[in-house]
């Protein structure tokens, strides 16, 4: 049986870890629920500062290799594919600006444009509509998988991506089924008063489930992203 | 004529990899350098050698610890060029002071110089966690320690970063 001490230092050296002693700990203990808390709000802020800003691109790279004399054709060949990968670079600065940035926080950027999305009601939205923006990714839910109140094919980092309230019993939930999106590992995040989890599926991206407000810990919130995950057919 | 578009093709497909993990590696090399020029060297010089010997990429999932043991030598051949005597953090902390606290995210900059001034031991395994996406056993291969050493540096450098942040750390375990 885990003690409190082993949890925290576990807990210190990974706030992502996911063992299941250590979500038995923390479902049984009041202070280490709060102590969870606390560190995952400063994972986020320490993962936001990490993600310092990079410059757009860097100097051309061609101008270290090419020499001044007339450059062999051995010189010439590695210049070129230098000045391939600085172009590349260059071209591709702003683009990349914009992919720096953490899954997380794109996420929780997507939210606040759509707030409506949030609201608490039983209607569902039209099947037809529903089906729609499944379709438009070639998945389809489960018909358990609760009250779908907002469903949209949404643009996200230069794709569309289904994006859904499902309703339960906390409240409602957004789900981000992201396709394009390749995690090594579940990631929780606590930003912005949105509370979520951004979970890897196994050759098809990942999933980000994410609810708003301090009613929902972040046990609850990946409970719920793990009923979520059983209810999306691929 | 195939050959030729399948290679036009695979350098097509690495370029696009250099593309998508720069900016990361770039942060990488600065918070492990603490330096921004020296961290831009590096990563250009990263991308240099990562093109030459791109052939011996040979799944592009392994990318990112490719990319990093390639910045991690770079960073060190750095060393031998240039022979670093000795590093007064305060001042390399000014040095970079319009980065750490850039104008939108001043909230950040406490935390970014507390960073700065955490030990390279604690430093480096935190921000392959963090930043790169390691897991335990991926940033042991890479920093050549066992699983456990890894987790008592993520452990020790999460503490006395709190710490140095004031964050309340009235219920943290004692090292």
């Amino acid at each position: 049986m885990m003690d409190c001490a082993g949890y925290r230092k576990t807990l210190l050296a990974d706030p992502h870890a996911a063992d299941p002693a250590l979500l038995l700990h923390r479902a049984g203990c009041h202070d280490c629920g709060l102590f969870t808390e606390q560190l995952l709000r400063f994972e986020s802020r320490l993962e936001r500062a990490l993600r310092v800003p990079v410059p757009p691109g860097l100097a051309p790279v061609s101008a270290q290799v090419v020499p001044l004399r007339r450059p062999s054709p051995r010189r010439k060949w590695w210049a070129m594919a230098a000045s391939v990968v600085a172009a590349g670079v260059v071209a591709g600065g702003l683009w990349l600006g914009a992919s720096g940035s953490s899954l997380a926080a794109d996420v929780v950027t997507h939210m606040g444009g759509e707030p409506q999305a949030w609201r608490r009601t039983d209607v569902p939205v039209p099947d037809a509509e529903l089906r729609g923006v499944l379709q438009d990714s070639h998945i389809s839910l489960a018909a358990d998988a609760g009250v779908v109140s907002y469903a949209n094919s949404c643009s996200f980092r230069g794709n569309q991506v289904p994006h859904l309230v499902i309703q339960t019993a906390s409240g409602p939930v957004t789900v981000m089924v992201l396709l394009h999106e390749h995690v090594a590992r579940s990631k929780r995040f606590d930003e912005q008063g949105y509370r979520g989890v951004i979970v890897p599926v196994a050759g098809h991206g990942s999933l980000a489930v994410l609810t708003r407000g301090a009613s929902v810990d972040s046990a609850a919130v990946e409970r719920i992203a793990r009923r979520v995950q059983e209810a999306i057919v691929y | 004529m195939k050959d030729q578009v399948g290679g036009t093709q695979k350098r097509a497909r690495f370029q696009a990899l250099c593309q998508s993990l720069r900016p990361d590696l770039l942060r990488f090399a600065l918070w492990l350098s603490r330096d921004r020029a020296l961290a831009e060297d590096v990563v250009q010089e990263t991308l240099l050698r990562a093109w030459k010997s791109q052939d011996s990429l040979q799944d592009e999932a392994a990318a990112k610890p490719w990319f990093l043991t390639i910045i991690r030598r770079e960073y060190a051949r750095s060393f031998e060029r240039k022979r670093f005597v000795t590093v007064d953090v305060d001042e390399l902390v000014a040095r970079e002071e319009p980065m750490l606290a850039a104008a939108d995210q001043q909230d950040l900059g406490e935390l970014r110089a507390a960073l700065f001034k955490l030990p390279e031991e604690y430093r480096e395994p935190l921000v392959l966690q963090v930043l790169m996406g390691l897991s335990t056993a991926e940033i042991a291969r890479e920093l050549g320690l066992s699983n456990a050493a890894v987790l008592t540096r993520l452990f020790r450098a999460r503490r006395r970063l709190r710490a140095m942040c004031g964050v309340d750390t009235s219920m943290d375990p004692p090292e």
